[in-house]
């Protein structure tokens, strides 16, 4: 469990801070979706719930963040680097091998897993990514979706009880990000792992989260469940979130007097709610 | 086009142990140093030549002796001018400009660096740099950070390199022209370009260090390694004939 209480960050370099009073905690199997507009902060919060920030950017740092009860200020990385994994914004800066097979035995390795369950759970990782057949390649020599998965399955492969991805399909095609989504809510529903993913597809989100954060300007607009955003439409449009087409249709149904159910997330609970309203069943 | 990136294959030289690729590059090296004479001198290069080909390297091997022979031709002019012993070859009026000895040691000198240097540039074509470092790590006992380190000055270079093409493009972009044959104006050019490719070049590497660092760096021992890399017979054969080599270019070359 994670537990933020009033956070306040400010980069050494920067004139403003890049999270402001931040309160949250985030409980042990929960699926936490963060988004927000560009320099929102959200790669920030992110590196806040997991130590690296203030212990690797240094800054101006208020309150307090506990993993399980350890404050991240007062313990080092390698005490929670085992809890949590983090997928990184920046594909490229945090790769540490130049094959990909190497690049995911890295951590394996270092954590000290042992020699004959690591060759299980290297080609697991990269069979559940669906890359197998990239097991030998250079990664500079990959797209940028590929790498995107070389990245997400170095740190899958360690197995952590919480993993923090910070936009981890932007370079992907709308199925794979789908696939992603997907296998994560599998780790969370099987494994109960934690999940706090960062994201701009907010239709995916909404799909996908059991809870929604958005951050504006450094602080908290929104915390709460998908389904509750119909009552906040209004405020993801002022604060430039472009809300799921079918969400908003639902609002604007609502808004017009001839719906009266609940937001509706998909495709398939779109159509159902236009068939009601048109009396027109399957 | 990268000459020192690795070219995947299967054959007897990809197939040693790196240690054993590595120490054999450097005898093979001693070997050439030790040597004294410009017809052995080549003998070795076209050894060397010949052994990549088997591989199937030559044209590796081939490209590199090219513009190991550029830097070649930059030490033959300087020791030409440079050794006065011998008699004088050429002369303006009484100014000896060249010498029998300083041709003979200019020779001897130009080739014996493309002769020295050329297996340890085609060490990098047979031997991953990954593999090389975990076998230093595990045999020779070189502490990891510093094969960590070796490995990530390696990766970074074609990553630069990248970076540098796309700021490059950018300014393209913007209308400057870098095809400029005026080397001063190129200069002039490219200077500026160097500082925000160090800025973002040095946040490459903090975010690297950050990453590995997440992933347990600190928590590694010298047995985490999980590839082996057991000595063979083929091994101690190599061993055996590059020592012989080196020991017969003392004595007798
Ligand atoms: N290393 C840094 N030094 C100084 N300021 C920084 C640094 N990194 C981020 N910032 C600033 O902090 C703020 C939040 O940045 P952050 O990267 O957390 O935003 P983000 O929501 O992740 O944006 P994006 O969607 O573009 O990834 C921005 O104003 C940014 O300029
Ligand atoms: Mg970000």
């Amino acid at each position: 469990m994670i537990v933020a209480d009033h956070v306040t960050f400010q980069y050494a370099e920067s004139s403003e801070p890049a999270l402001r009073d931040i309160s949250l905690s985030i409980d042990d199997g929960d699926f936490v979706g963060i988004t927000g507009t560009s320099g929102a902060g959200k790669s920030t919060l992110a590196m806040a719930l997991n130590g690296i920030v203030p212990h690797e950017w240094k800054g101006d740092f208020y309150g307090s963040v506990k993993i399980d009860g350890m404050d991240t200020v007062e313990h080092q990385t390698e005490d929670f680097c085992r809890k949590i994994g983090e997928v990184f914004q920046d594909i490229d800066s945090q790769m540490v091998a130049s094959v990909v097979e190497d690049e995911i035995l890295f951590g394996l390795e270092n954590f000290g897993v042992p020699h004959g369950e690591i060759k299980i759970r290297l080609e697991k990782v990269l069979e559940d990514l669906g890359i197998p057949d990239l097991r030998k390649r250079e990664i500079s020599s990959l797209s940028g979706g590929q790498k995107q998965k070389v990245a997400i399955a170095a740190i899958l492969a360690l197995e952590p009880r919480i993993l923090v991805l910070d936009e981890p399909t932007g370079e992907l095609d709308p199925e794979s990000s789908r696939e992603i989504f997907g296998l994560l809510r599998k780790l969370n529903e099987e494994k109960g792992i934690t999940i706090v993913i960062i994201e701009q597809k907010i239709k995916l989100l909404c799909e996908y989260v059991k809870r929604l954060i958005v951050l504006d300007k450094g602080a908290l607009a929104f915390d709460g469940v998908p389904g509750e955003i119909i009552s906040h439409i209004e405020t993801f449009k002022t604060l430039g979130i472009n809300v799921p087409p079918v969400a908003e249709l639902s609002y604007l149904l609502r808004q017009s007097g001839v719906y009266d159910g609940g937001i509706t997330l998909t495709v398939q609970e779109a159509e159902k709610m236009v068939r009601e309203v048109l009396h027109d069943p399957v | 086009m990268n000459l020192l990136n690795y070219v995947p294959g299967n054959s007897f030289l990809h197939r040693l142990n790196p240690i054993t690729k590595l120490a054999a590059a450097f005898l093979y090296g001693l070997a050439c140093i030790l040597c004294g004479s410009i017809l052995m001198e080549l003998g070795f290069i076209v050894l060397m030549i010949a052994v990549c080909a088997v591989a199937g390297l030559g044209k590796r091997a081939l490209r590199l002796t090219r513009n190991l022979l550029i830097l070649g031709l930059f030490m033959f002019v300087l020791q030409l001018f440079f050794v006065r012993t011998g008699e004088a070859l050429v002369q303006i009026g009484e100014f000896v400009l060249i010498t029998t000895g300083g041709l003979a040691s200019a020779l001897l000198l130009s080739l014996r660096v493309v002769a020295t240097m050329l297996p340890l540039m085609l060490l990098f074509a047979i031997t991953p740099m990954n593999d090389l470092c975990n076998a230093l790590v595990k045999k020779a006992h070189l502490p990891y950070r510093y094969a960590f380190i070796l490995t990530t000055a390696f990766r970074f270079v074609p990553l630069f390199s990248t970076e540098f093409h796309e700021i490059q493009d950018a300014q393209k972009a913007r209308g400057v022209d870098f095809e400029t044959k005026n080397l001063f104006r190129k200069i002039g050019l490219v200077a500026p370009l160097c500082v925000p490719l160090l800025v973002s070049s040095l946040e490459k590497v903090n975010s690297s260090a950050i990453s590995a660092e997440m992933r347990g760096f600190h928590l590694r021992t010298r047995q985490s390694g999980y590839k082996e890399y057991p000595f063979t017979g083929r091994d101690v054969l190599i061993f055996v004939i590059l020592i012989s080599l080196v020991v017969f270019s003392a004595l007798f070359l």
